[in-house]
């Protein structure tokens, strides 16, 4: 096994600079991609959960880790040969229309984008047809709806009616969450999945994708 | 007890003249090189108008120091939040602590189940009720969203159910224009005339900037309205610790103090003179899982600091305590509130807001909640109070009297002070052991729904019939509960 000690280092530590510029050096010298991505990137995100898992270090850390394995995957994937890796995942997500609370949405995607999907953020107060264009342009695999005021939760049923309408509701996962949104609501409207917070969130994705 | 007279406060200042200095100061600087996002043409134009520094390009205001400052001078320290019968004016600016409820939840708490439902039309109306009756809570805020109305006439049925049940102060959020002319209206024709309602309005607007440093055109909109209307607002933001704000305590001051001084210049350009209050709600996430928290002790520090940045320049502070994450009214529900709405208040807080009522980071209500933050609130305003030391409460005539060995139980002394010197609690447990156990056990919980129950017996509508007819025929968009 190859060491890659200074690159888990550096991605446990959420430094990008030197964990990038580590990435770059192991390409240089010729290292195997597939050992990279497993003994340095992998093994420094299995020991990032396991702290986190036991409380050692905080939901920042945690971010700022994965966001530093994104940064290092980017110098990689070019290196890759076709059909290598897959694409996890694309989540369209927003706020739904009347609704500016996006602190909720906007960890969601932080986190999703950690567990390595990609994220089409629509930011906040998004009415149905954007939504609808956007499924259909990135052909997305999940469509998350935010919602924080019990006033705009009636505005996640008619985004799902607006994908009915435009023939694309069987081609795409809806996800929905925010505070007073439940379970037995997401079920009313027939939303695919509900996620209490950030952390359930990347659960109900690799659920809805088949990923776990 | 009294709102107390403040004749000493603040007590509890957690930032040094120092402190407070360099925190204006780099607030200060945000305004002059960062700015306030506002995404309206219209109000840019205004702001321009109005002296401010717009930038297009980016769509922000800044202000430089003269035209802060001048802003800042033209906001009036001192104005009142009127009760409709005069007898609980709310006097901001004059070293007095004030307590309101917290608004706009989306659920209560039925404590006999221990479930949750959606909160109604009738929950406006009966937290207003336990508000008029509940002594410590000084004026009412709309409690919450009610579930049960068309957005059509959502204003003027809230507020106006707030007003039938409640002759205290009423504030509260507003969605739209529309709704903010339609409250407006309807209290036009409660006060005999717009004149009469600028002179003593006994309502008031509350708006938020969304953090960091953006407004909305709608919030604008809000604000402008009640700015040209002689309608007293705040445009109070809501930054929090580690998600919307930096990280460090004094850093999140520094923006919320530069949104806070932005929402009170935008009024003073819209109109100057506008009633408007400093506003603060200060939070944090928890870090470990990022969960908002609004019951932290950083947050009651935070908080209270704002009352100091507020004072710094004298303006009244529509300040934020008494809030918490537990789901009941249990033990972390009273600590909680506790520290935070003792400490903001000897901070000096004109009037300190979400101080009861709320459970459940001020996503839920819970009527007992209501009358056991009374009963905190009560207690603060003791202490607030203070210790009053005359020749006639040093009492050395009486002890010289009563002599070594003796007891005061039924002297004059102790009859002429036992009314003003203390606070007496109705829900607290001061029983002896078996007394308590023959009354089966009662505790504050127990006691505060006997309570609510009594007070929403006994309440009676607060219009007059002659006058509730005419506002009924004025306005058929409003519903009975
Ligand atoms: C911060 C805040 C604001 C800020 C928003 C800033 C921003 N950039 O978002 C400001 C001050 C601007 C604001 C404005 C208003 N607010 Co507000 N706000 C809040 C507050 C205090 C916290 C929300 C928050 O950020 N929580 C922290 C995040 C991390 O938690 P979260 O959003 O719940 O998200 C988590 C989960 O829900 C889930 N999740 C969230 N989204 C999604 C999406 C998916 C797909 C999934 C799977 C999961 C998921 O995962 C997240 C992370 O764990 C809440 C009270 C509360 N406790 O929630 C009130 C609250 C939501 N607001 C409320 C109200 C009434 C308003 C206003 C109308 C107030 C007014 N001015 O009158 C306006 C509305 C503006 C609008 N049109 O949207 C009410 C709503 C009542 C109701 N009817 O439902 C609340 C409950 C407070 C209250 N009692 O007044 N608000």
């Amino acid at each position: 096994m190859a060491e890659f000690n200074a690159l888990t280092e550096s991605v446990i530590k959420g430094d990008i600079k030197s964990a990038v510029a580590e990435t770059q050096k192991a390409l240089e010298t010729g290292q195997d991609i597939q050992s990279i991505i497993d003994d340095g990137l992998i093994r420094a995100m299995d020991d990032v959960g396991e702290r986190f898992s036991k409380g050692q270090i905080f939901v920042p850390q945690m971010l700022r880790s994965a966001k530093t394995m994104q940064e290092c995957m980017k110098l990689i994937q070019p290196h890759f040969k076709e059909g290598d890796v897959k694409a996890k995942g694309k989540v369209v997500i927003g706020t739904v229309k009347g609704d500016l609370h996006d602190i909720g949405k906007n960890l969601v995607s932080m986190m999703l984008e950690g567990a390595g999907f990609t994220i089409i953020d629509l930011g906040v107060d998004v009415n149905p047809e954007a939504f609808v264009e956007k499924v259909k342009e990135t052909e997305a695999d999940i469509m998350g709806m935010s919602a924080l005021l019990s006033t705009t939760m009636p505005a996640m049923r008619h985004t799902i009616d607006a994908l009915k309408e435009a023939g694309i509701r069987d081609q795409v996962k809806v996800m929905i969450g925010g505070a007073p949104v439940t379970d037995d609501f997401a079920r009313e409207i027939k939303a695919d999945a509900y996620a209490p917070d950030a952390g359930s969130a990347v659960i109900q994705t690799k659920k809805l994708l088949g990923l776990s | 007890m009294k709102v107390n007279k403040g004749t000493s406060l603040p007590f509890y200042r957690p930032l040094n003249p120092a402190h407070i200095e360099k925190i204006d100061g780099a607030a200060r600087w945000i305004l002059e090189h960062i700015g306030i996002k506002i995404h309206d043409r219209h109000f840019l134009e205004l702001m321009d108008q109005g002296g401010a520094t717009v930038d297009s390009a980016t769509s922000t205001v800044r202000f430089s120091a003269e035209r802060l400052d001048k802003a800042l001078a033209e906001a009036p320290r001192k104005f009142i939040l009127h009760s409709r019968d005069g007898l609980n004016d709310i006097r901001l600016g004059e070293d007095r602590v004030y307590f309101t409820n917290g608004g706009r939840v989306f659920r209560a708490l039925d404590v006999n189940s221990g479930n949750y439902r959606l909160t109604t039309l009738e929950d406006v109306a009966n937290t207003a009720a336990l508000v008029n009756r509940l002594a410590h809570i000084n004026f009412y805020i709309i409690a919450c969203q009610a579930h049960d109305l068309e957005p059509e006439h959502y204003h003027l049925n809230d507020f106006y159910h707030a007003f039938n049940a409640t002759s205290k102060h009423v504030m509260g959020g507003c969605d739209s224009l529309v709704g903010v002319q339609q409250v407006w209206d309807l209290a036009a024709l409660m006060a005999g005339g717009e004149q009469q309602l600028k002179e003593r309005p006994f309502f008031s607007v509350i708006t938020n900037p969304i953090s960091p440093l953006t407004i909305e055109s709608n919030t604008l909109n809000i604000l402008g309205f009640c700015c040209s209307h002689g309608i007293p607002a705040t445009c109070a933001p809501a930054p929090i610790c580690g998600a919307t704000a930096p990280a460090t305590l004094a850093g999140a001051l520094t923006q919320m103090h530069a949104e806070a001084l932005a929402g009170v210049a935008i009024a003073q350009i819209f109109a100057p003179g506008s009633k408007v209050l400093y506003g603060a709600v200060l939070t944090a996430m928890d870090l470990r899982t990022m969960d908002f928290t609004m019951g932290s002790v950083e947050m009651a520090m935070m908080n209270a600091a704002a009352v100091q940045l507020a004072k710094r320049y004298d303006l009244p502070i529509y300040a934020s305590a008494g809030v918490t994450e537990s789901k009941r009214p249990d033990v972390q529900a009273g600590s909680e509130k506790s520290f935070s709405n003792l400490m903001v208040a000897m901070a000096g807080g004109d009037c300190v807001h979400l101080a009861a009522g709320m459970l459940d980071s001020g996503n839920s209500i819970s009527y007992e909640q209501y009358v056991i933050d009374n009963e905190i609130l009560g207690m603060v305003q003791r202490i607030l109070a203070g210790i009053n030391v005359t020749e006639e409460t040093l009492a050395l005539s009486v002890i010289q009297k009563v002599g070594p060995g003796g007891n005061y139980v039924m002297e004059d002394h102790t009859i002429d002070h036992m009314m003003d010197e203390f606070f007496y609690p109705d829900l607290c447990e001061r029983h002896l052991f078996d007394i308590w156990v023959q009354q089966g056990r009662p505790n504050m919980l127990s006691r505060a729904t006997a309570m609510v129950e009594n007070i929403l017996e006994a309440h009676k509508d607060c219009l007059d019939p002659q006058l509730n007819s005419r506002i009924r025929s004025a306005f058929p968009g409003i519903k009975d509960v």
